[in-house]
């Protein structure tokens, strides 16, 4: 049963990799345009083989990893500032939709110019996509709790405290998962776009350079490598915790 | 004057709004005694959930006074439970973590906590569902967790709006007979909101009718308990004299139909 | 009361205007050379001299109509295919996967490889506007058109409605609260991905406006091109997106699956 469950992933891989093949040998598509299948094979082993793949892998990672951690030690904090007090929210939320409209590579160029093509430039970059997202879907999130439920806690003797902790962190909870999804959907692209300008190292910098060379084999290991990796992070990491905290509190389509 | 539980003079509230300011509520006087069930009765909008957020705690009123214990109220305190109409029980926290919540606010140790709730669940009928969460549970049992939770925490007040509004009619009829047998095995001084009328004399000591917006108490009535342990629907429904009041409240109520 | 009321309208003002007080303040203590960190007024003066030349309308225009043209592409395709697949499950089945990895690297990481098929120009932005904005499109959908209730649908047929009748009147405007949250949200990628895109992959539109400014060391010309790009993106939101999901989804009282994006 396992077995044909994931046969039927697999399968829609298959079936694209034979019509990618197809279409090359069929159409006779130059090798600058796009290669063959084994072609991406050799590279993939080769770049495996020589460390390559994991260093620049590892590179993104470790940005992207410490880009999240500090965008969450900003963003959650901020967002209950502002979704707590509702003269803060009206202050600051058009403001956010502002920011968010400008995404994080805009402010590449000016990155560059203040901090040169450093990994700084890039951690810069991916922490400002990430920390609107998370400001503002936590801001979203403490809103949307019912008020009834801090005056029924206020009068259960709770302090400020209390219900901050009891009532305003598990109700935005799911709203603050939802942001970072999205946030880290933004801030993944934004690191790839950066690392591309940058050229210090990370999986955008490998397919980029490769680029430069034409070496199309190399652009698409380096591209299903940053797909593989993303939904890695995102199903291992970000949505168990969304499907634990969503489907156990019946959050989901009440 | 000193041995009344709640006692509001000349209270009003007047809410600003975007608008400009609009009056919720007119000029009430009452008093509560230890121990008494006192029920409310009005149409919608006549501000008598206005009143009931002030004497917990959550607005201030704009003009008047309202004393606890002959001490005015300052803010939501824990000798005074509120049970909701929307369910304010937290969906995150189960069954058994909704209930002690109080006590665990109070830093109640963990088997003093297990103790009143397992009475409480038992009281509830609640039993089987401790460790559920609420979203797993109907809408009449979400209400006894509410209840069970505000009970819980030891108050001696207990303010209840329109706390079976939204459950069905005939869970309505055991929640009500369950909530009369918990206070008459508590002792409890409650104030409860509601617009049907059979619900407010058949749970109360005294039933006070009020006006449309902007609301006044325009009638009181005593309601003459002759068993206070038991109360129940069939007993009620058949007493001729329960019957007469409920006329005169149906009577003072559809007066003031909008 | 009416100070109150003051207040509260000019609320949204207060943290912009500290933010440009905190900036005068900084570069008349710093003096930093404006090649790095522009002056207020200079950014002004920027704005003024960008207005008055034919550069930046030429660039708006190049880019929103490489968005247009790609999100056109992408909802067209995205409603298309996710109809068709939200109403065959096979379908629906075999293409998941697909669209959960090509999701996962839609938009930029594309440009490496398709700068070599489209070469720098409008094509390129376009083909990344679109793949980011399909798929997003594409998996709202499916969700939309399989999440309408089947009661809704049996009750127009058996009023005698055809399949075809049933589909219009019942599953399109069932699913369209999620195709429009797709949507918004694509659009959200889209003109992320034109932005990159247009840094390194064009020779007009706002992104190679901002680029042109790092190479000329002019950050004036950065900071007014971004808070461009900020003022068009929040416009289409509120003039455009906003309009049209109000329209429908709030009059209809449903509410949208997902409204904070």
């Amino acid at each position: 049963m396992r077995l044909l469950r994931e046969l039927r992933i697999l399968l829609p891989f298959i079936v694209l990799i034979a019509l990618w093949w197809a279409i090359k040998v069929g159409a006779q598509v130059s090798d600058t345009m796009l290669v063959a299948p084994p072609a991406v094979w050799d590279a993939f082993v080769h770049l495996v083989t020589h460390g390559i793949l994991a260093e620049y892998a590892a590179s993104s990672l470790y940005l992207i990893g410490v880009a999240a951690l500090i965008s969450f030690g900003i963003g959650v904090p901020l967002g209950f500032a502002v979704g707590a007090n509702r003269y803060a929210a009206r202050a600051l939320e058009p403001f956010l939709r502002f920011f968010q409209g400008i995404s994080g590579i805009a402010w590449l160029p000016l990155a560059i110019l203040w901090f040169g093509f450093t990994h700084t430039t890039t951690l810069v970059i991916v922490i400002y996509t990430l920390v609107v997202p998370i400001v503002f879907n936590t801001m979203v999130g403490v809103r949307a709790i019912p008020e009834n439920y801090v005056l029924a806690l206020q009068s259960l003797g709770a302090g400020r405290l209390r219900i901050v902790r009891d009532v305003y962190l598990p109700g935005a909870l799911p709203s603050i998962v939802v942001g970072t999804r999205l946030g880290m959907g933004y801030g993944w692209r934004a690191l790839i776009a950066s690392e591309m300008l940058v050229r210090q190292g990370g999986l955008g910098d490998l397919i980029f350079g490769a680029r430069t060379f034409n070496q199309i084999d190399r652009i698409m290991v380096g591209m299903i490598a940053i797909g593989c990796l993303y939904i890695v992070v995102d199903r291992l990491l970000v949505q168990p915790v969304e499907s634990m905290t969503l489907a156990r509190w019946g959050l989901l389509r009440q | 004057m000193a041995t009344d539980k709640i006692a509001v003079s000349g209270f009003r509230h007047v809410f600003q709004t975007e608008a400009g300011p609009v009056q919720a509520t007119g000029t009430i006087d009452l008093t509560i005694q230890p121990g008494e069930f006192v029920t409310l009765v009005g149409p919608s909008g006549c501000g008598k959930t206005t009143l009931l957020k002030a004497i917990a705690g959550f607005i201030q009123p704009s003009e008047g006074t309202i004393l606890c214990d002959g001490k005015p109220i300052k803010g939501p305190g824990r000798d005074r439970g509120v049970v909701f109409q929307e369910l304010a029980i937290l969906p995150w926290r189960t069954v058994r973590r909704n209930i002690g919540h109080g006590l665990e606010i109070a830093g109640a140790s963990k088997a003093e906590r297990d103790k009143t709730v397992a009475r409480l669940i038992d009281l509830m009928s609640l039993t089987g569902f401790e460790d559920r969460y609420p979203h797993e549970l109907s809408g009449g049992m979400k209400q006894r967790v509410a209840v069970a939770r505000t009970w819980a925490a030891d108050p001696e007040i207990i303010l209840m709006d329109e706390p079976f509004a939204a459950v069905d009619a005939m869970t309505r009829l055991t929640l009500q007979e369950e909530l009369a047998r918990l206070c008459a095995a508590t002792g409890k001084t409650v104030f409860f909101i509601t617009h049907s009328v059979e619900e407010a004399i058949f749970l109360a000591d005294r039933v006070l009718v009020m006006t449309r917006r902007p609301g006044t108490i325009k009638a009181e009535l005593a309601v003459p308990r002759r068993n206070a342990g038991g109360r129940d629907w069939d007993s009620f429904t058949a007493d001729p004299e329960m019957r007469d009041i409920a006329e005169k409240v149906m009577h003072l109520v559809h007066a003031e139909r909008v | 009361m009416t100070v109150n009321r003051i207040v509260w309208r000019l609320l949204p003002a207060a943290p912009p205007a500290v933010l440009l007080l905190a900036w005068s303040i900084y570069w008349a203590i710093e003096q930093p050379p404006p090649s790095v960190m522009p002056s207020v007024v200079g950014v002004i003066a920027t704005f003024g001299e960008l207005a008055l030349g034919d550069r930046l309308g030429a660039d708006i225009l190049a880019s929103l109509g490489r968005l247009l043209g790609g999100a056109a592409c992408g909802i067209v395709t995205g409603t298309i295919a996710g109809f068709v697949a939200g109403l065959h499950r096979p379908i629906a089945a075999f293409l998941t996967p697909l669209v959960v990895f090509f999701n996962a690297i839609s938009g930029i990481v594309w440009l490496p490889l398709v700068i070599g098929w489209f070469g720098v120009g409008s094509a390129l932005a376009i083909f990344l506007i679109w793949n980011s904005v399909f798929f997003i499109v594409f998996q709202n959908t499916v969700l939309g058109v399989q999440l309408v209730p089947e009661v809704l649908e049996y009750g127009v047929r058996t009023l005698g409605a055809s399949r075809w009748e049933s589909i219009r009147s019942v599953t399109l405007p069932g699913a369209l609260p999620y195709i429009l949250t797709g949507i918004r949200s694509g659009l959200g990628f889209g003109w992320r991905a034109l932005i990159a895109a247009e840094l390194v992959g064009a020779t007009t539109g706002l992104g190679q406006l901002i680029f042109s400014g790092a190479e000329y060391h002019r950050a004036d010309i950065i900071v007014a091109g971004c808070l461009i790009i900020g003022a068009i993106a929040m416009a289409m939101d509120r003039w455009l997106l906003l309009p049209i999901e109000r329209r429908t989804v709030q009059r209809w009282g449903l509410i949208a699956p997902d409204r904070s994006r």
